[in-house]
């Protein structure tokens, strides 16, 4: 695996929510300082809507990390969102040993609307750290999914 | 399914990083592509509109800036068009892709996944609709004071009944029981008059209710329609007939019927029925005998519970003061001549306990009076913020006092001085040129200590060299939030800030209103201010109410809500104890929960949450939210 890691190219999905972390993604674009594309986004309305199911089906489908943002402590736009979403990714990165999943390849943090740099750092560690892990490749294949239900 | 795919050049900001025509051969399932100018110009939108009438696509998906930026226009443009708006879904390949990928051919892949992903996932969007209800235009207001107040006359005045709420028997808040008032030293009641005067007798006052001695103890519904529950607690004095002439003042044994301070409006007196003989079961009727107008006193009085329907309410219940027994340094509670702002303001008062006259607990003239600022403010140990007033009313104190004493010494012990706006400067300016006014600046309270010496009070501050005697000290305390606010607060579901302070849905956008959608704030319940921001505050509520509800205008309703499947629903209520807006109910003859789409935000955190996957947001569903990230990943 050694020899591929330096051209190996993470797929990561990135859960943002609407109201601090996805402008906290538009500000670093308006900044236009260029930053890892392995990252590709998708937004929901709020931390909180991120199911751990959404997380396990990145995985299932190829991703080998995943990225929640969320507002900061207090800043949700529906008041506690992002504290249940803390919740569910505590229990959730626990699970993934489970399935041989490395910690590492699950990340949560709080980004605001301001804090461009903040999202471009969020990015780049998730993307160093997969790379580092290398591709995933789940114990009896890719799907976690089916074995889930 | 035909969906078709519209890429934005971005004038040529994005074509330039991403070429349209590379990102077409990558595209399996679009069934056409086409690339503009500028999407969001009008020739842009005038090209959509035509467009999507000539193709008549199923879904469409536009590739452009961020949807921060233009999703609204390109709703618009697409209903325009004859479409709903809602099987669209927007790319953002400019902030997300053009400006931050440096290598062209990675930026075209990026680009090619990204599209990939929205139109498997605008595949499974269904076509969603506004809803309009109908809303209730008046509205209730807790607390009399002077945001409460403003935003009565001015909502009573656009034709809208008010409820206005308090608890005391008289309205006006605190300023009322100020004879002077900051910066320009005018008397608290006269500055209050025009307005209470249009509230209880002014052109518009019939639409206003004024509810006094009355709480409010139970709210139910939601923007537009809520039903509110009030107390009113029985005053045993009929307002409308009472002419607050005081007659029946003197012959009470108990001083159980008062006004409840001179000039208090509604001018009249009420019965404190917890000292009154009457309800102690003794016989005495000396107050109705001694009232020349009858049937003004009714014994009889009953506590009413009144139900009233509004679509808003502003909470402006104001502020209080910091607990001073906290500082036993500085001998509140244990010097007699140790005052809060509060009493102080009463001694100074010509309706106070000494009619005005400034004298020490023994009856002495003070020839010395220590003022203490920021009393538990600035202070992370107690409250980390300004209170914003204190220095202001320190400096009308020194006035006042130079008033009445003019040979007296005033020291002011002070951590910050805060003088801010137009009017800041001006009492401190007054009082600075005075050689008997010094200032003492102190680092920490926990610094300074007074004692009681030779009948007089001596403040020493630690690692300072200074020890001043003097005859009164008076400490201004933080504004800090109100008991009630909790109540109130969870009676409404607002929350409330660090502090306790309502917690504002933007303290800079939109500090007058709360994360409740129909629920404003006015006033010190919010945070410290002066009079005239309480009144500006007072204003903007009412002018969110009077801008959001119109009469006979509907309230439009968001479609982007929860909704649970009936069938499968197992009737386990997580989805209401996660829910942030009580917006969740549930149905005790089915056996399961529902969703009231009106108090519903849309955060989808119920749907996360559901053991058993029951719940959908609309426009995020799982199977929505899947099929993207299939497309991305693919
Ligand atoms: S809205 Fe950002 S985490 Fe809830």
């Amino acid at each position: 695996m050694n020899n591929g890691m330096n051209s190996f190219e993470p797929k990561i999905v990135g859960f943002l929510c609407n109201w601090c972390s996805y402008a906290g993604a538009d500000k670093a674009g308006v900044a236009q300082t260029p930053y890892p594309s392995n990252v590709n986004i998708i937004k929901v309305m709020c931390s909180g809507r991120v199911d751990p199911q959404f997380v396990l089906k990145a995985f299932a489908s190829g991703a080998d990390g995943v990225l929640i943002l969320a507002c900061h402590p207090g800043d949700c736009h529906y008041k506690e969102g992002n504290y249940k979403a803390l919740q569910r990714y505590k229990i959730l990165s626990r699970l993934l040993k489970q399935f041989d999943i490395a910690e590492q390849r699950l990340r949560f943090d709080y980004v605001s609307a301001g804090e461009g740099e903040k999202f471009v750092e969020a990015i780049t560690s998730i993307v160093d750290n997969v790379k580092s892990l290398g591709p995933l490749s789940i114990k009896g294949g890719n799907n976690i999914w089916e074995q889930q239900h | 399914m035909k969906t078709g795919v519209y890429f934005c050049n971005c004038g040529s900001i994005i074509s330039d990083k991403i070429d349209p025509e590379k990102v077409k051969e990558k595209l399996k399932d679009a069934s056409y592509i086409k690339s503009f100018g500028l999407m969001c110009s009008d020739e842009g939108k005038q090209f959509l509109e035509v467009d999507i009438k000539a193709e008549r696509p199923d879904r469409i998906v536009i590739a452009a800036c961020s949807p921060r930026d233009h999703q609204l226009t390109f709703m618009n443009a697409i209903e325009a068009a004859g479409m709903n708006p809602y099987l669209m879904q927007m790319v953002n390949i400019r902030e997300q892709i053009a400006w931050v990928v440096e290598d062209k051919a990675r930026a075209v892949d990026k680009t090619a996944s990204y599209i990939q992903g929205a139109i498997k996932r605008v595949n499974l969007q269904k076509p969603l609709n506004i809803k309009e209800i109908d809303a209730e235009i008046s509205v209730l207001i807790i607390g009399a004071g002077p945001a409460g107040l403003k935003a009565a006359s001015a909502i009573a005045e656009a034709g809208r009944k008010v409820i206005l709420v308090d608890k005391s028997p008289a309205i006006g808040g605190k300023p009322v029981l100020y004879e002077k008032i900051f910066p320009n030293m005018e008397c608290g009641p006269c500055m209050l008059e025009p307005i209470l005067d249009d509230v209880l007798f002014g052109r518009y006052a019939d639409n206003i209710e004024t509810l006094t001695i009355s709480e409010v103890t139970e709210v139910t519904g939601y923007y537009g329609n809520f039903t509110v529950k009030i107390k009113q607690s029985p005053r045993y004095v009929n307002l409308k007939t009472c002419i607050g002439c005081g007659e029946c003042v003197e012959p009470c044994p108990q001083k159980a019927i008062a006004v409840p301070f001179t000039g208090a409006m509604p001018n009249s007196v009420s019965i404190d029925d917890s000292a009154c003989l009457r309800f102690k079961g003794k016989e005495c009727s000396l107050c109705k005998e001694a009232c020349p107008i009858p049937d003004v006193i009714d014994y009889d009085d009953k506590e009413l519970i009144h139900e009233r329907r509004v679509g808003a309410i502003i909470i402006a219940i104001g502020a209080g003061l910091y607990d001073c027994s906290r500082f036993p340094n500085l001998g509140f509670g244990l010097l007699k001549d140790v005052y809060t702002a509060d009493q102080f303001e009463r001694l100074l008062s010509s309706t106070g306990p000494t009619e005005g006259t400034l004298e020490t607990s023994d009856g002495g003239e003070p020839e010395s009076i220590s003022i203490i600022h920021c009393v538990g403010s600035l202070d992370n140990n107690h409250n980390g913020y300004c209170s914003e007033v204190c220095c202001q009313y320190a400096f009308k104190f020194n006035q006042m006092i130079k008033e009445k004493l003019p040979q007296a010494k005033i020291y002011h012990i002070y951590k910050e001085l805060v003088l801010t706006g137009k009017d800041g400067f001006i009492l401190y300016d007054k009082a600075k040129v005075s050689s008997d006014t010094k200032f003492i600046r102190y680092k920490d309270i926990k610094d300074i200590n007074i004692i009681d010496q030779d009948a007089k009070i001596l403040i020493s501050i630690e690692g300072i060299d200074v020890k001043i005697k003097s005859d009164m000290a008076v400490l201004c305390p933080s504004i800090v939030p109100v008991e009630e606010s909790k109540q109130i607060g969870k009676m409404l579901d607002t929350t409330l800030d660090r502090f306790g302070f309502f917690e504002e849905l933007h303290g800079r956008c939109d500090s007058a209103q709360s994360k409740i959608k129909g629920v404003y704030l006015a006033g010190t319940c919010q945070s410290p201010m002066d009079i005239a921001a309480c009144m500006n505050q007072g204003m903007a509520a009412a002018s969110y109410i009077l801008s959001g509800i119109v009469e006979g205008k509907k309230l439009e309703i968001e479609p982007i809500t929860a909704v649970i499947d009936k069938e499968r629903c197992s009737g386990c209520k997580v989805c209401q104890l996660v829910c942030p807006y009580k917006a969740i109910a549930f149905d005790e003859k089915d056996g399961i929960s529902i969703v009231n789409e009106l108090l519903c935000h849309g955060c989808g955190t119920c749907a996360a949450a559901c053991p058993i996957g029951v719940i959908e947001v609309n426009h995020f569903t799982t199977e929505e939210i899947f099929a993207e990230i299939e497309g991305l990943l693919a």
